[in-house]
């Protein structure tokens, strides 16, 4: 069943359209890789979605439900962004505090299990001013899990994050599959991503060029990986 | 309600921060010391006029701005939780506007009442508020239409010049072209469209003083009359709070984050 759609989804910034006409379905209990070159769209493609940004075309539906002024819909959503800013005075634990209330989440209802798994519990104190890049992204990550998302939405997840930090964060991805929700990641390491993917979405100067099981794609090219398969299949994507 | 909490953590935010705090308190002291060198309470009152129509709208917009550009990262954390884009600005501009009024009546409101209670203390303080408001209401706009920052300062700068130096240019260079004609309805209209001048009206007919309440201020006043004229001029000054603030609310709901 797809939870989410895009249907001739397009985005134009002045002159440039940064997404193209995209179609494509995300079925409830996948993980979808979305790979590309740099400006290739994915990142306004991810913004459409979590209604950052309004498509210039096309409609997107989460849950059979179009999306658009109503934020409801947000609620199901867990979103990792590539880069984190917070506001600096904060302290880690006034910031999972805050967000908290703002999403409306009942504590008993809310799953901080990466707090503890991430080694954040002894750093609920620290000022998030203070913060390297790659506590910054776990904290986002903690943000991202902890309303138990039925889509889960990650732009660059590993980048910045220790081997071990990141194989806990995808290990969490892969559970939220597990209960049926739909996982999209966005990412450049292709080897960390790969033995997560079912499918994988490739989008070219904002046009989905294909969006295949990795299991075909490997098949059809003849290879076991998929940095291997994707020169193979730009060249011919039939 | 979702409102609400960002109306909360934005004034937690504005507490820390300080800036608005360290405003009231320099208002606080320019007035305290005018009083104390001013033999005349009126007098003070006077010069403190023209400390709020110079201050207020200028700290009002340059802070309303870089706040706002600094809230970037943290407007995009909240515009993907499940809550409305005109709640995050609705609550962001309460926010700003409540700090600032607390700054006033703190910074402006607490001399006034100590040293020269009364009616033209009373108009000079929601002058003051509604000078506030409505540049903070500008300031916004000029935020969120701006992707640049620096061009957004620029912006907010060239908007206060304009309504300190180049409007009163422009009102006097009008009045001297047509010095033949009847010009006072047409007065009415064009001071209004200076929210500063606006305050400076409401302001000086409450003193009364001719010396001080210039063309527009006296044009007011002949055809309106005293309250009325301040009414005016305060109710000219909401509609400069309103537009801004429509105009913000319609270009941050469908802006790209």
């Amino acid at each position: 069943m797809d939870s989410i759609t895009f249907k001739g989804v397009g985005k134009r910034y002045r002159k440039l359209w940064a997404l193209r006409d995209v179609d494509a379905g995300f079925h409830t209990g996948e993980v979808v890789m979305v790979i590309g070159p740099n400006g290739s769209g994915k990142t306004t493609f991810i913004k459409c979605l979590l209604g950052l940004v309004r498509p210039t075309s096309g409609a997107i539906h989460v849950n059979g439900e179009r999306i658009g002024d109503d934020p409801a819909y947000r609620h199901r959503i867990g979103y990792m962004p590539q880069i984190s800013q917070f506001p600096p005075a904060l302290t880690i634990g006034q910031l999972l505090d805050m967000m908290r209330d703002v999403r409306g989440l009942a504590p008993e209802r809310t799953d901080d299990g990466l707090v503890e798994d991430l080694g954040l519990s002894t750093q609920l104190q620290k000022r998030l001013g203070t913060l390297s890049g790659g506590t910054m992204q776990k904290v986002s990550a903690v943000l991202a899990f902890r309303s138990a998302p039925d889509i889960l939405v990650m732009d660059e997840p590993t980048a910045g994050l220790d081997p071990l930090s990141a194989r806990t964060v995808l290990g969490r991805a892969a559970a939220v599959r597990e209960r049926g929700g739909t996982v999209l990641i966005t990412s450049h390491l292709m080897e960390e991503v790969e033995a997560l993917a079912d499918r994988v979405a490739y989008l070219q100067d904002g046009t989905l060029r294909f969006l295949l099981p990795l299991r075909e794609i490997l098949a059809r090219t003849g290879t076991d990986r998929l940095s291997a398969a994707l020169p193979l299949m730009l060249a011919d994507p039939r | 309600m979702t409102m609400g909490k960002v109306l909360y953590y934005t004034l937690v935010d504005l507490a820390r921060n300080r800036s608005v705090l360290a405003f009231a308190a320099l208002l606080f002291v320019v007035a305290e010391g005018l009083f104390l060198v001013e033999g005349e309470a009126i007098k003070a009152v006077l010069s403190l006029v023209q400390v709020v129509l110079a201050l207020v709208p200028l700290v009002a917009l340059v802070f309303t701005v870089v706040y706002t550009y600094g809230a970037q990262e943290f407007t995009q954390l909240l515009a993907v939780q499940p809550i409305g884009r005109s709640a995050i600005l609705g609550g962001r501009m309460l926010a700003l506007g409540l700090s600032f009024l607390v700054a006033l009546l703190f910074g402006l409101g607490l001399p006034l009442t100590v040293h020269a209670p009364g009616g033209t203390s009373l108009v000079l303080l929601v002058a003051a508020v509604l000078l506030a408001w409505v540049f903070l209401a500008l300031g916004t706009l000029i935020a969120l239409v701006n992707r640049d920052k620096a061009r957004g300062v620029g912006t907010a700068l060239a908007a206060w010049a304009g309504a300190v130096l180049v409007y009163d240019a422009l009102l006097m260079a009008l009045l001297f072209a047509f010095s033949d004609r009847p010009v006072e309805p047409f007065v009415l209209p064009v001071a209004a469209l200076n929210p500063i001048d606006l305050a400076r009206i409401a302001v000086t007919i409450q003193v009364d003083l001719a010396a001080m309440m210039g063309y527009s201020g006296a044009v007011y006043k002949k055809l309106l009359g005293s309250g009325p004229g301040i009414g005016a001029a305060l109710a000219f000054m909401l509609l400069w709070v309103a537009w801004p603030t429509v105009l913000a609310f319609r270009v941050f709901r469908s802006k790209d984050l």
